[in-house]
């Protein structure tokens, strides 16, 4: 180092360099905050609209002090702080309703109920309400779980406060075909919503809070969104979630756009009492005090979507095995109302079906009852022959291994007809019965008649002491689980 | 000559340096100043819906705490007066008698708002009065009109 | 009448007599003794020697780290004040307020990202000075105690980082800072597998004093955001100003004492090189240890501070800034979904600087988390104590040797520690082979603990060959430097969900 240079040369130049690029720096965040400003743009833009639009002195004088500024609704009941209102500067100025977005009007009708001082914006339409651009604010690629609904979506939040049901003039008509063919595909056979429904599937309560990093989205394609996934899972459930149990339901475009914004709107929220339409109180009133209960809707709603018509016995390629005709005459004939109850009751435990019990299912004994009238129909249960007596376990079991072992499988477990090593039918089944069905099978079904067949009194005798061998009733497997509802149950079958 | 101009390279580099710094802190400092003033004020709108008009009847005279005004109603119509003192904004008393009298600091006012005593520097604004679209009468705490402007509804 | 023209004339001199109280010597200095005495009688310049030697103005020689370190903590106060006006630290608010502060707030987002880029760009440097320092000797006689403090400063200096990391209250705060609850809590993976957490929970107490309950919540908010904008700054404040004193008391930044007082000779004439002078002052204004310039040995390499230093100073602070706004331009701090305790990130990682230790911490969260960093920040501790030998002092790697051994060392620790993550990917370790082995055993023997053996070993294998503790010192300091790039390397890019391995963050799967 040369003694004469200047020690602090290197210093100076990075002093001049990194202050000058700093200047730099600091002049084009000023500019991009200041002036580049999405929202800026468009209120200039408004603005400008607006003094065209003024048609006198009035009107001019009130577009010129038009200012230039950052606008919010907030809502501290609803937790709602929403700056949507910084671009859609138009949505209460009628003259609007000619321009395109973000200027256009909002439905005049819609806002004369829903203020938008009460309610802000994103209680109905969800998005990012804190953002000021719009990619932020529809919140799809920005990091936010619930982004701006599609306009045909929208309907989903109307539940939020309303029972969409008794929305005038349809303004929810899409949210409530998805509500009734919710009940008419049957999806409550396997899904659970307040505590009523099936249990092959997940209960549904509040799916619609969930965010898209709860849905397994690895062979989602397309936007990546809950709906998206709702609307693709309707179409293809196995596509989305391989080896998962829900069938492909068969719907059209426009069913599963109805059954998404169903789906959507199942969110729970605590809202002020304020907030609550009287239609929606109405409605949890009606809950909490049913109507007397409809079978031919239950039984569409709980049980058409895996015994269809209930008429034939149904194969069923998801669950492997034939699904049992249970309006069938000729099963009807020989199963009094207390075993069909019972079989609603306490479902078939090893089998896909479930009980549907006040604490399993969630239907309320008179709706069981309902179901079990609608089943029963027209037919009426006739009274057995007697039972042959009971013979030796041993031969039946060989004559169960020839017969019956094909199709109710091994140990009377595991095939593909009803399973006979269960608890259940155990407890529900009498020994007359089973021994009629036996002998002359079942209409309808796959079960043959054996008495045609050639078995008789003694051997149908011995298949029946092989058969009450194979599993204990359900009376006895009460000190695990379940208990106390059983035994109001059994109660009511002993009456 | 060789050594002067050598001189003057250096002090002038030493003068850009430093000013170049000295707006790069200047402009910075700029940026720091603007944060502290809300670009958008929290809260929500301080409108009110005050219910069904002919809830008030005519002679109605009523100090409303939420919305810090007093509401009163002749046969003229219904007009407001802001109850926060022009002073150092207490809550104004609306008196027995007639008028409105501020527990801080003496501040007096007529029935219409003007001042007639102590230090406040105005008299009391009158707010904004309308309808809104379900029929209820609607109070905007935000909006002043003048003096002696009446809302008939 | 007298009385009233001196009071209209005093009022007239007001402005001037201010400017002349304020600024004592009115005018920039001319001669070496008014720029000591400008030194002298500011406060804040007071704190410095009234001369600087040339080697510590060097840039080669100090990089300029310490500097860019201390004006990045100033740049992190006032941003961090600023950020504090908007804040507020409750789960509830939280997130929105940093929402708000992105959004409306005024110059707001470009503030935040400035607090997060410098705060980065501080822990970037602040390995890099330490690695100055160690490469060029500096923590010898008399320097071994700023060393220590340094330490310090280095582990406050994560910590500050850590602590801030969860106020957004984001799911990536949410998750890291769970991560890091769990690695206070690691402790009891030993204590545990020796059934002695009962009496002993050394775990559960750590993670409950930094979170103050057993989840990451209100309370752990709180008390981040205490550690975070009071204790931790103060403290790092502190531990500067120790450490600032040390370096003017231990005579200035480490040099090359064998080079001092070149001779008079091939010296020429220049305001800014010392002459012998009776004005000379500056003896007494900085005593300090080590040799004195000896008058009559001719000039002693050192320049008055005002305005060399000065300049360094200014120059370092507006680097720092600089590189803060133009990364803060290009690129936002990131912000994500709100913390939600029941949808866990996956991957959750932590800030880059513990995506090494979160690596280890893969293997064994005791070792990773607790055992290996302290047997690191030990093994720093003691370097100064074992490495005695004043030679080298002031010079990179103390001499060609050592820059062979630093390069030896270099590639050697990279290829050791790859090849034991290529083996660790390919083949797994214990738990793969044996499923029902103690977890003692892991503890024990995992990736993370065969790597620091490995380091050690060669040390001493480096030590056995030279003799010279400074050289095997630089072998143990450069591998673990490679180790923890290559791990930190490892756990940044090449670490996916359910930290699997993969080449590149793209292939992730969506999940």
């Amino acid at each position: 180092m040369h003694p004469n240079s200047d020690p602090a040369r290197l210093s100076k130049w990075a002093l001049l360099v990194s202050s000058v690029l700093s200047i730099v720096f600091l002049a084009a965040a000023a500019i991009r905050e200041n002036v580049a400003a999405e929202w800026k743009g468009v209120q200039r833009e408004y603005k400008t609209i607006l003094l065209a639009k003024s048609a006198d002195a009035v009107a001019r004088r009130r577009a010129e002090a038009f200012s230039i500024e950052i606008r919010q609704v907030t809502v501290p009941a609803l937790k709602v702080v929403d700056r949507c209102v910084s671009c859609h500067n138009g949505i209460e100025d009628g003259r609007m309703a000619d321009q395109s977005q973000p200027h256009r009007t909002h439905s005049q009708e819609l806002l004369k109920w829903h203020p938008v001082a009460k309610f802000g914006c994103t209680t109905c339409h969800q998005g990012q309400g804190l953002a000021l651009t719009f990619n932020d604010a529809k919140g799809e690629e920005a990091f936010w779980d619930y982004p701006l609904l599609p306009a045909a979506l929208t309907e989903a939040t109307c539940a939020t406060c309303h029972d969409p049901r008794a929305l005038s003039r349809g303004s929810a008509a899409k949210l409530v075909r998805g509500m009734e063919l919710f009940d008419v595909k049957g999806c409550a056979s396997c899904h659970k919503i307040e505590g009523k429904g099936g249990s092959l599937g997940p209960a549904l309560d509040n799916v619609g809070l969930k965010t898209k990093h709860q849905f397994m989205r690895a062979h989602l394609s397309g936007s990546q969104t809950t709906w998206n996934w709702h609307s693709e899972h309707l179409r293809d459930p196995g596509g989305l979630v391989p080896g998962t149990k829900m069938p492909s339901v068969g719907l059209t475009a426009a069913e599963r756009e109805a059954l998404t914004v169903y789906i959507l709107s199942l969110r729970k929220r605590d809202l002020p009492e304020a907030y609550l339409a009287n239609d929606k109180i109405e409605e949890k009133y009606a809950k909490l005090h049913p109507a007397a209960p409809k079978g031919e809707a239950l039984y569409a709603k709980y049980c058409s979507h895996c015994h269809d018509t209930g008429l034939y016995a149904r194969w069923s390629k998801n669950f492997k095995r034939f699904i049992p005709a249970i309006r069938n005459q000729a099963f009807l004939r020989l199963e009094d109302d207390e075993c069909l109850a019972e079989n609603i009751l306490e479902g078939r435990p090893g089998t896909e079906m479930p009980g549907w019990g006040p604490k399993a299912g969630g239907l309320r004994e008179a709706e069981i009852q309902a179901i079990v009238e609608y089943l029963r129909g027209e037919t009426k249960f006739t009274a057995l022959p007697p039972a042959p007596a009971r013979g030796s376990a041993e031969r039946g079991h060989r004559l169960f291994t020839m017969n019956c072992a094909g199709c109710h499988g091994v140990g009377g477990k595991n095939g593909f007809a009803p399973a006979l090593a269960n608890a259940v039918f155990q407890k529900a089944a009498t020994d007359a019965f089973i021994a009629e069905t036996i002998r002359n099978g079942r209409g309808n079904t796959p079960m043959p008649s054996f008495g045609r067949a050639g078995l008789g009194q003694q051997e149908i005798g011995d298949l029946l002491a092989y058969i009450r061998s194979l599993a204990q009733p359900v009376r006895q497997a009460r000190s695990y689980g379940r208990a106390p509802e059983r035994d109001q149950v059994a109660g009511s079958e002993e009456r | 000559m060789h050594e002067h101009r050598r001189g003057s390279r250096r002090s002038f580099l030493s003068w850009a340096a430093i000013s170049s710094f000295c707006a790069a802190i200047g402009t910075a400092l700029a940026g720091i100043i603007r944060l502290p003033k809300p670009a958008v004020l929290p809260g929500p709108q301080r409108i009110y819906k005050l219910g069904d008009p002919e809830q008030f009847a005519v002679g109605t005279r009523v100090k409303l705490e939420t919305e810090q005004c007093c509401l009163f109603r002749d046969e003229q119509g219904f007009h407001a007066i802001s109850t926060i003192c022009t002073h150092l904004g207490c809550i104004i008393a609306v008196q027995e008698q007639g008028g409105f009298a501020c527990p801080c600091h003496g501040s007096r006012f007529s029935e219409s708002g003007e001042v007639v005593g102590g230090p406040a520097p105005t008299g009391l604004p009158w707010l904004e009065i309308s309808l809104s679209v379900e029929g209820q009468l609607q109070l905007n705490a935000e909006a002043e009109v003048p003096r002696g402007t009446k809302f008939r509804a | 009448m007298a009385d009233t023209r001196e009071f209209i004339q005093n009022l007239k001199d007001t402005p001037r007599n201010l400017r002349a109280s304020w600024l004592r010597l009115g005018k920039p200095p001319q001669s070496d003794r008014e720029r000591s005495q400008a030194t002298f009688h500011n406060f804040f310049l007071h704190l410095q020697s009234v001369r600087v030697h040339r080697n510590s103005l060097r840039f080669a020689y100090s990089l300029g780290l310490g500097l860019i370190l201390t004006a990045s903590f100033v740049v992190l106060t006032i941003t961090g004040i600023l950020l504090m006006v908007y804040y507020k630290p409750s789960t509830e608010l939280a997130y929105n307020s940093i929402k708000d502060i992105h959004y409306v707030v005024p110059a707001g987002r470009f503030i935040r990202n400035i607090h997060r880029w410098s705060a980065h760009l501080m822990v970037f440097a602040v390995f890099l000075h330490m690695a100055r320092v160690f490469y060029t000797g500096s923590y010898k006689k008399p320097r071994e105690f700023n060393w220590l403090i340094g330490l310090a400063l280095l582990v406050l200096t994560l910590a500050l980082s850590f602590t801030g990391y969860l106020l957004p209250w984001d799911q990536l705060a949410f998750w890291a800072i769970t991560i890091g609850a769990n690695i206070a809590n690691s402790p009891r993976e030993v204590t545990d597998a020796l059934g002695i957490t009962r009496w002993f929970d050394m775990g559960g107490f750590q993670k409950q004093l930094l979170l103050g309950a057993t989840y990451v919540g209100e309370e752990a908010l709180i008390r981040f955001y205490v550690l975070h904008i009071v204790l931790l700054p103060l403290l790092c404040g502190a531990f500067m100003g120790l450490h600032f004193w040390r370096v003017r008391k231990d005579g200035g930044l480490s040099r090359d004492l064998t080079k001092d007082a070149p001779p008079a000779s091939v010296l020429g004439r220049s305001m800014h090189v010392f002459q012998t002078s009776p004005s000379k002052t500056y003896g007494l204004m900085a005593i300090v240890r080590g040799r004195t310039p000896a008058v009559g040995r001719g000039p002693d390499g050192t320049v008055p501070s005002w305005p060399n230093l000065l300049w360094a100073y200014g120059a370092a602070l507006m680097f720092t800034v600089a590189v803060s706004l133009g990364l803060s331009l290009l690129s936002d701090a990131p912000l994500k979904e709100m913390a939600n305790p029941a949808i866990p990130e996956n991957p959750a990682k932590a800030p880059w600087y513990f995506l090494g230790l979160q690596e280890l911490v893969s293997y064994s969260a005791f070792m990773g988390g607790v055992g290996i960093p302290t047997i690191v920040l030990l093994g720093l501790a003691l370097i100064p104590y074992l490495d005695r030998d004043p030679r080298g002092t002031g010079q990179w790697f103390g001499g060609p040797e050592g820059r062979r051994v630093a390069w030896k060392s270099a590639l050697f620790g990279l290829a050791s520690v790859i090849s034991l993550l290529v083996f660790t990917v390919q083949l797994g370790w214990l738990r793969d082979w044996y499923p029902k082995i103690p977890q003692l055993m892991i503890t024990a023997v995992n990736p993370g603990t065969v790597i620091v053996g490995i380091y050690m070993a060669w040390s001493l294998w480096v030590v056995k060959r030279t003799g010279s503790p400074r050289l095997a010192a630089i072998a143990l300091f450069t591998c673990f430097q490679m180790g923890f790039v290559v791990l930190t390397l490892m756990g940044t890019v090449f670490r996916g969900p359910n930290w699997q391995f993969y080449w590149w963050p793209s292939q992730w799967p969506v999940h």
